[in-house]
């Protein structure tokens, strides 16, 4: 290779985004009315056609061979698209640009591109359109809802409100493994502070009657939950990139820091609003709160999200949509839950320190591991680094993410207990288990070991982290 | 041994060194090293592994699998050879030759009546559709091109919506179904899978049918025609050789050799495959390129014209063509082949015929000359009467009885099957499927696990070094080192102890057995 030849290296990156249902627009020339969303906006409108078109040739065709499984992607040189079908006829498509090469040329030629077509995932983005979908749902209510409301217009209204904001974090060069899950990190906790905490969530609901459902977490990780799984599931991911990290933590910031909210007068505790008021003693305040809509038995419901935090805990609380919140209820909520919810903060902090002396200090182990359960949600991940809004940062290569990627797809199969043990080719190993709904994913970095160790360090693995949870061996 | 010695030796490319691996750790070359260190066994370098010839070796195999994919690769390829090739085939493609060719093909006929929006169409698990890119049918595997013009011309067109951006369509995928596409101007492949394939997999399978179509046409003849009349109906220089096409998707699905990219041999005594091997030698002739002689599906030699070598792709369509059509046995076959690997732009002419009217033993001379019939049946003339004086003749008579050989001889516990190839040989030895895989659904099923282990140790931009597998009806190892791949299938109660330990173990088997299991004496005129 020429030594003076300069390589720049692209990352996959979104291309396009559109929203279009083939049933509004039956006729020729009507194309443009089957279009509800499109990004970027600026494309020309006879190209988001043709865009559109392909989508519908690609759908129709894959239905000759297969008239019940809709068609989900599709491969290309330069990039790959993802297609969703949420609610019968409205279909979301991804275009996401395959990761790519350039190598600049000399004599003034245009750099050779060579884009690499084995990088991207199909589960990982697959994933990440339907919870696009989930997300807006979660604050919208169902695509037919706005129809319903308010014909095609509202329809439109509310995609571009929502879409344009929300594409703008979706940061698709860190997507990996732990989006297909869409899990939840539960907070581990002793059984005398969750009995606490339990405790705490009855009496607050007992007192504050408006009250729905409640959710409890600490440290961005989940503790209590009284909203239906998958709600949780999308509402958790709601809190943990968004929301939390917008508002880090005022106790840690500097007296005269202006991250610091108004607490005077209100130094009998740390607790205050995330949603709604930012002050609750300015005459000024508006007392709106986020919508969002959750699943029933025949439907789904609207209802206000209160988020509330003290420290390191904090609390949902949803109260039906068709409810007026008043700043005496504001009032009597802060009153009622700053204090204790500051109280627990403390506690379950005391508590994890403890528990963390006892587990001896955390070095750098020899094993990396991702855990999840098909069951409750529950995701553990030793690989990332604690979220941010806008990256996951990993501490690991991205192939060897892709190689657990990979092995998920062959587990996702069959439904089968079935165990996998590769060995890279930079040496590090790979271990996957799937055992009944759980999935254990480890990276060992023991170069030399041979499968019978690389068993072994797993059992250990399984022992100290999992020893209530029986792994086939 | 010193490292110099080392390269020096390895210099002489795939020579086999005259210490033998199981001495100790040979360590491996620096350009190997960088590519796969630490390897498990370490001594075995590419040349030095089981099974390595000890001349060069017979195959055009430098990539092996790996060219199959790499388009660039391959027109660099087909350009060499069609300048080198020039002088040495006179002959040119004409339509007579093709002609010729069809005529040749016995016209078995294939019930093809099936309605094509039936359920039971849909759910073939493996469709092939070969169109031209004027979107007419070429070719389907199931059900009649006439009723799915349309289809391909859907096809035809999703292919050029997206050539249209300056992008290339590769593949559509939904919940257990792919379809993939392959662009080969003049012609485009799609294959729709309800298999656990990777797409590189099924382009592999599409390749390979797009040149069984060019051996029997030559892409010079192929783009002629289409270049001449855009609309052309293929299917007329085709018709009654949809046969060989149909044969080469069941060897796809069932042969391991296509999908290591490699041929087993008939497990022979190495002085007798000698005796044999210099029987075809003496056998020359001006314009005699390849000798190869065949038991079933298996190998028992292969002569060839110093600097000449067949790729293996090649080798599969001959055995194709013989395996597929029983007109041979009548008497000596003669018709026109292309060779793609070796060359798209012109015809071999085969000499088929078999050695005696009953036995398995089919004896293939390929020579670049059209009007060479005659001498290439007084070789064979030859070679029937050299071998017929030898007793080796009778020990390869006998060895057909037993053409294979079973797991058991290997001595290690729950193992049922393995697949274990030579790199720098090309070549390949299997035992014969043990009892729990004698339906041919089951050695579909057993072959579709070794495929899912050939994709992940060669996927194109994440390979591995080895894959373990532990599941509810078996247990499967691979391992892909600088000279040679591996294969184990275990049955559930195995361990991954006995895993661990099998590798060495067979390897050591192998070697043991290599003289009889491989050839390692390839011969040139």
């Amino acid at each position: 290779m020429a030594s003076g030849m300069q390589e720049k290296q692209f990352t996959p990156c979104l291309l396009s985004f559109f929203i279009y249902n083939p049933t509004f627009g039956p006729r020729e020339g009507e194309e443009e009315k089957k279009i509800l969303f499109y990004h970027p906006n600026d494309v020309e409108k006879n190209e988001k056609i043709r865009n559109v078109g392909l989508c519908e040739a690609i759908v129709q065709f894959t239905r000759t061979f297969c008239p019940t499984k809709p068609a989900k992607s599709l491969h290309t040189q330069k990039n790959r698209q993802f297609f969703f079908e949420p609610e019968e006829n409205f279909w979301i498509v991804m275009v996401v640009r395959n990761p790519m090469i350039e190598k600049l040329n000399k004599d003034g030629k245009p750099p050779t591109v060579e884009y690499q077509e084995e990088e991207i995932l199909d589960t990982v983005y697959g994933a990440v359109v339907r919870q696009c979908y989930s997300m807006y749902k979660l604050f919208n209510g169902t695509f037919t809802r706005a129809m319903e409301a308010g014909g095609v217009e509202m329809l439109i209204q509310k995609l571009e409100k929502f879409f344009y904001r929300y594409l703008q974090t979706l940061h698709l060069q860190s997507c990996d493994l732990l989006d297909v899950f869409g899990g939840i990190s539960f907070f581990p906790l002793d059984k005398m502070t969750y009995l606490k905490i339990q405790s705490f969530v009855n009496r607050v609901e007992e007192s504050l009657s408006l009250i729905k459902y409640t959710a409890f977490l600490y440290n961005d990780q989940l503790i209590w939950s009284g909203l239906e799984q998958d709600d949780m599931r999308i509402l958790y991911k709601y809190l943990t990139t968004s929301l939390f990290p917008r508002h880090s933590e005022p106790e840690l910031a500097g007296r005269d820091s202006p991250l610091r909210p108004e607490v005077a007068g209100n130094l009998l505790h740390y607790g205050r609003f995330l949603t709604g008021p930012t002050n609750l003693k300015d005459p000024e305040a508006k007392f709106r709160f986020p919508k969002i809509f959750v699943s029933t038995q025949d439907g789904y419901e609207e209802l206000h999200l209160i988020v509330y935090k003290a420290m390191s805990a904090a609390a949902c609380f949803m109260i039906s949509a068709s409810v007026e919140l008043t700043r005496e209820f504001c009032e009597k909520l802060d009153g009622l839950v700053g204090p204790q919810l500051t109280l627990l903060a403390s506690d379950i902090c005391e508590q994890f320190t403890i528990n963390r002396r006892i587990s001896g200090p955390e070095k750098e182990p020899q094993f990396k591991f991702i855990y999840f359960n098909h069951m409750n949600l529950a995701e553990k991940s030793t690989i990332h680094m604690r979220k941010t809004a806008s990256v996951c940062l990993t501490s690991v290569h991205p192939d060897l993410m892709k190689i657990l990627g990979d092995i998920n797809c062959d587990f996702a199969r069959v439904d089968e207990d079935e165990e996998i043990i590769v060995k890279a080719m930079t040496d590090y190993w790979v271990v996957g288990k799937k055992s009944d709904q759980r999935e254990l994913y480890v990276i060992l970095n023991q170069k030399n070991a041979n499968l019978i160790e690389v068993n072994e360090a797993v059992k250990k693995l399984c022992a100290t982290q999992f020893n209530n949870i029986f792994f086939l061996d | 041994m010193s490292q110099s010695s080392l390269v020096a030796m390895e210099s002489v490319g795939a020579q086999r060194a005259t210490a033998t691996w199981e001495n100790g750790s040979l360590a491996p070359l620096d350009h190997l090293r960088s590519e796969r260190a630490d390897s498990p066994t370490p001594g075995l370098v590419e040349g030095t592994e089981p099974g390595a010839g000890q001349q060069s070796a017979m195959f055009v195999h430098s990539q092996s699998f790996e060219d199959l994919t790499a388009d660039a690769e391959d027109k660099t390829e087909s350009k060499n050879s069609e300048e080198e090739c020039e002088g040495k085939l006179d002959e040119l493609v004409e339509e007579e030759a093709i002609e010729e060719q069809c005529n040749n093909m016995s016209l078995e006929s294939r019930s093809r009546e099936e309605d094509v929006s039936s359920e039971a169409w849909r759910s073939h698990k493996k469709h092939v559709f070969v169109l031209s890119e004027a979107g007419k049918p070429i070719y389907t595997r199931y059900g009649t091109e006439e009723a799915l013009s349309s289809t391909m011309g859907v096809m035809m067109a999703l292919v050029s919506f997206v050539e249209a951006k300056k992008n290339i369509i590769r593949s559509i995928h939904a919940d257990g179904c792919k379809v993939v596409f392959l662009t080969r101007s003049p012609l485009v492949l799609v294959g729709v899978s309800r298999t656990w394939q990777s797409d590189k997999e099924l382009l592999r399978e599409l390749q390979y049918i797009y040149y069984q179509i060019v051996s029997l046409l030559t892409l010079t003849q192929l783009n002629h025609i289409f270049q001449h009349k855009q609309n052309y109906d293929l299917r007329r220089l085709l018709a009654g050789s949809e046969y060989l096409t149909d044969n080469l998707l069941h060897r796809l699905d069932r042969d391991p050799g296509l999908l290591l990219s490699a041929v087993t041999c008939l497990p022979l005594p190495s002085s007798a495959r000698d005796v044999v091997s210099s029987s075809l030698q003496a056998a020359k002739s001006k314009n005699l390129v390849f000798s190869i002689l065949l038991a079933g599906d298996r190998l028992v030699t292969l002569v060839r014209k110093k600097d000449q070598f067949l790729h293996h792709i090649d080798l599969h369509l001959v055995f194709n063509l013989v395996g597929s059509s029983s007109s041979f046995r009548e008497g000596e076959g003669w018709t026109p082949i292309c060779l793609p690997k070796f060359n798209t732009a012109g015809f071999f002419h085969a000499h088929i015929s078999y050695l005696e009217p009953t036995s398995e033993l089919c004896l293939i001379l390929i020579s670049t000359d059209r009007e060479d019939f005659f001498n290439m049946s007084d070789c064979k003339q030859r070679i029937l009467e050299r071998l017929s004086k030898r007793s080796a003749y009778q020990t390869m008579k006998e060895a057909l009885q037993c053409p294979s050989y079973s797991v058991v001889q290997v001595g290690i516990p729950e193992l049922r099957h393995f697949l274990y190839k030579s790199k720098s040989s090309g070549l390949y030895t299997s035992p014969q499927f043990p009892e729990v895989y004698q339906s041919d659904q089951e050695q579909e099923r057993l072959m579709g696990l070794y495929q899912d282990l050939h994709s992940f140790l060669h996927h194109p931009s994440r390979p591995l070094r080895s894959f373990y597998r532990c599941g509810e009806t078996e247990n499967l190892l691979a391992q892909v080192t600088s000279g040679f791949e591996l294969y184990l299938c275990f049955s559930p109660l195995g361990t991954k102890a006995l895993a661990d330990s099998a590798v060495i173990k067979l390897l050591k088997w192998i070697r043991k057995e290599e003289d009889r299991l491989f050839i390692l004496n390839p011969l040139t005129y």
